[in-house]
């Protein structure tokens, strides 16, 4: 009894500790961040941004956003996070918000502004390139399609372009597996995960799934890329598990063809005087140090040599430094790091020489060089280490020597010996009280077994029926609430002064009772979309999507809490809707 | 008069919640004290004793691999190689991976005089891993198996992240070599008709009769194959297919049935 109340009593004081603690632990190191999910959109695509506050969950308010004036700004709600990492609170908050491209060019997004505790914290800028859609013929592609584009299209021998493969799609899709065309002297070297985002295409969204290759050619000719493919499995819904696992002959496979592309690939200019050029191709740099620059005689300071860069970084050579006068020279293996990114493979090459001097003075550690072909400039650049110099200080004598044997100074130890058998017998008898009152087993037995491995199964059928029950309540529920989807619009319109804000809200709300959807925030183009699918004529469609777009434009133009007059109007559109419906 | 039958009540209600168990509390000790004084006896060599004492124990109802790894060393102290290997066999089916035991197993195996050397059937290949386990071992294992895969199960039912999914193939795969398994040491123990040879030496005849054609003999600690029994004899299949009958009296089967 005793024990429980003091257990309890633990609970409320750790409760308690949590509640009180976290906002004033929180507060101490407030940071603001602003993140987009990509660099470069389209103008028919929406960018994802998210605007994380850390160190506190308590702001005055939203963020104020700086450089999104000429972008269509949908905010997605808000989330957040505490987490206790070794006795450290961390709590944040994040503001997720959807950017509508409008105008093409380079633009800086944000700062973010945000108050806490009377304070205000500027997140950082980010920079975002807004291009022209690609250029389509304007039919539509269908709910799934794969597009292939190439970076540069004219390059030269080593260099490298990006191979971007997009899948396009509006349907769910699994088990997908990639074909790429399969040329003599063409490399494809994945780089990093696929990604996934929202795009357009004709006017349509559609989920986008973004694979990058770094392509690099070894010889020159003009490649005709054939079309890679995709094939993958169409999930058709439904089933007694209604589990992807279970599920497995329930698709229907397809398969999706990119467009075909062509690549030139020049051959590299006469090396003439680059001499050492070893089929490097790119942008890279090189430096050195030497490390300790003063030693002892008999000690070693390290050389080190970096080279870093983006192109055929595994093409960097093995340097070699040459016979030093008076310097024992060791070299170390070199070690090469890859890191491809979006834009192509990057990385570094680290060589290392011991450098152990015999005796005293000043000693000149000569240049390496490296050359290589500028992909930028269109020429051989040479680059060079600086030249070190390495002090040498008299050494200490020799070293003692180890004890044991003079010439090896290997320590001699007993001389080992094969282990004799002497006599053979069986082991003595176990006489463990706790080893023999353990209960042995042969067969399993009694209704604990049966039960163990019943249970589970009948849980989880149990667990499965309750569920089909609850799903088909539920779609009673949203029956139910599509129906009366219109009446409760109106319901809600009747109230007086009402504003944009508002009539987005019953906006909302009228399309997910009358769908049976969850949307927390939808944009005018989402809500056509969606009443296009449901039946509605492209009139009302059209209709709606101005409505719509102009209550947003009222809200982020801070006109959103005046009262609205088109109200009626909405009203009216409401009612010829719910009736074009199906 | 009502006073006795209060009493008497009382007594009834006292005996339904506490019933005696008439016996048992005592049992347990004395099953302790002969194994404590069949280990003595082993201790001073009086190894006659022992096995009395240890079978007495067996009688009682006591199952477990030590206490038939200690009977066997007193049959091999007595020089009945045959029980010996009979009950370090018996032995091996609940503690397995004791060292002392497979050390004394091989030990007695070598000093057998038939060299049959029994070849490792497709079960014992496939599921190598069954040989150094119990079946209750693995049944455990298995439940516990069960458990997670029903669990997964059940929580993938309501909340869909991409890690259940990788966790359930993982313990789907489990899951099923833990069935397979268990189905396996389970058929293995059930099928198991390994009998050994007690007697010093022992004819084995082409019928179930004694003045049947004998066709080869067979000595003490041999393992055969009982394959079915016939009015007192025991049609028996050697690791190199031969086959003949024995008396009954002269084998023992590991897995009594």
């Amino acid at each position: 009894m005793r024990m429980s109340v003091l257990f309890r009593q633990r609970h409320m004081m750790l409760l308690l500790f949590f509640f009180f603690w976290v906002p004033t632990a929180a507060n101490a190191d407030v940071s603001v961040t602003l993140k987009l999910d990509r660099s470069e959109a389209t103008l028919a695509d929406t960018v994802g941004m998210v605007v994380s506050v850390t160190g506190t969950q308590q702001t005055s308010g939203p963020p104020t956003l700086q450089g999104v004036e000429l972008f269509h700004v949908t905010s997605g709600g808000t989330s957040s996070r505490v987490e206790v990492i070794n006795g450290n609170v961390n709590a944040s908050l994040d503001y997720t918000y959807t950017l509508q491209t409008q105008h093409t060019g380079a633009f800086k997004v944000g700062p973010a502004l945000v108050t806490v505790a009377g304070k205000t914290y500027a997140s950082n800028t980010v920079r975002l390139l807004v291009t022209k859609p690609a250029q389509t013929d304007g039919t539509d592609r269908g709910p799934l399609f794969l597009t292939a584009e190439l970076t540069k299209k004219n390059i030269v021998v080593e260099e490298q372009t990006v191979y971007i493969l997009k899948l396009h799609r509006r349907v769910n899709v699994r088990e997908l597996s990639l074909t790429l065309p399969e040329m003599e002297y063409l490399t494809f070297t994945r780089l990093g995960n696929p990604r996934k985002y929202r795009s357009g295409h004709n006017g349509r969204p559609y989920e986008v799934l973004e694979v990058r290759y770094a392509l690099v050619p070894s010889k020159e000719g003009v490649y005709a890329l054939e079309p890679a493919r995709m094939n993958m499995t169409l999930l058709q819904s439904g089933g007694l598990f209604d589990d992807s696992f279970f599920s497995l002959g329930r698709g229907k496979p397809v398969g999706v063809a990119s467009e075909s592309l062509e690549l030139a690939v020049s051959p590299l200019p006469e090396a003439g005087g680059a001499a050492g050029f070893s089929g490097l191709v790119g942008q890279f740099e090189m430096a050195s140090t030497l490390q300790p620059p003063e030693v002892k005689a008999g000690e070693s300071s390290t050389l080190t040599v970096r080279v870093k860069g983006r192109g055929n970084i595994n093409l960097v050579p093995d340097m070699n430094l040459p016979a030093l006068d008076r310097i024992k020279v060791y070299a170390d293996q070199p070690l090469l790091e890859v890191q491809p990114d979006d834009e192509g493979i990057a990385g570094e090459k680290t060589m290392k020489w011991a450098l152990v001097p015999e005796k005293e003075g000043r000693m000149e550690i000569p240049s390496l060089v490296l050359t290589f072909f500028d992909t930028d400039t269109r020429t051989y650049r040479t680059l060079k280490t600086p030249f070190h110099e390495l002090s040498v200080l008299p050494g200490e004598g020799t070293t003692d020597k180890a004890e044991g044997d003079g010439e090896t100074g290997m320590v001699s130890g007993t001389e080992k010996e094969e282990v004799a058998q002497i006599g053979r017998d069986i082991l003595p008898v176990h006489t463990a009280m706790k080893d023999f009152l353990k209960p042995n087993r042969l067969r399993p037995q009694g209704w604990a077994f049966w039960a163990l491995l019943l249970i589970p199964c009948l849980v989880y059928l149990g667990a499965f029926g309750l569920q089909r029950l609850r799903r088909q309540a539920f779609v009673a529920r949203t029956e139910s609430r599509a129906k009366r989807a219109a009446k409760d619009f109106r319901k809600k319109c009747r109230r007086e002064d009402l504003s944009s804000s508002d009539l987005i809200l019953f906006i909302r709300d009228y399309i997910n009772d009358r769908f049976g959807l969850s949307l927390g925030a939808l944009t005018p183009d989402e809500a056509a979309e969606i009443l296009e699918t449901g039946g509605a004529t492209e009139d009302s469609v059209e209709k709606m999507r101005e409505v719509l777009q102009k209550l947003e434009d009222a809200v982020y133009t801070g006109n959103g809490l005046r009262p609205c007059e088109d109200e009626g109007e909405i009203g009216g559109l409401i009612l010829r809707l719910d009736k074009e419906i199906r | 008069m009502k006073g006795i039958i209060a009493l008497m009540t009382g007594f009834g209600l006292i005996c339904a919640l506490f019933p005696i168990r008439g016996g048992m509390a005592a049992e347990p000790n004395t099953i302790e004290e002969y194994f404590f004084k069949a280990n003595q006896a082993y201790g001073e060599g009086r190894f006659q004793e022992a096995i009395s004492d240890y079978h007495r124990v067996i009688e009682n109802g006591q199952r477990n691999g030590h206490l038939y790894y200690n009977l066997a060393n007193a049959y091999f102290r007595e020089k009945d190689l045959g029980r010996a290997v009979l009950f370090y066999e018996r032995a091996r089916l609940f503690i397995p991976r004791d060292g002392d035991l497979n050390f004394n197993l091989r030990y007695a195996l070598e000093q057998t005089r038939d060299a049959l050397a029994e070849p490792q059937d497709f079960l014992g290949q496939t599921f190598f891993w069954l040989n150094g386990l119990t079946l209750e071992e693995v049944m455990r294992v298995f439940i516990a198996l069960n458990i997670l895969f029903w669990g997964v199960l059940v929580l993938r039912l309501f909340v869909r992240p991409e890690w259940t999914y990788y966790t359930f193939l993982l313990i789907f795969v489990l899951w099923l070599i833990g069935g397979l398994s268990f189905g396996a040491k389970w058929y293995q123990i059930e099928t198991d008709n390994r009998c050994v040879i007690l007697p010093a030496e022992v004819a084995v005849h082409a019928g179930p009769q004694e003045g049947d054609t004998v066709l080869f003999k067979l000595h003490q600690g041999a393992m055969v194959h009982g394959e079915r029994a016939e009015d007192g004899w025991t049609l028996v299949r050697l690791p190199d297919k031969k086959r003949g009958w024995l008396e009954n009296t002269a084998i023992e089967r590991i897995i009594p049935r």
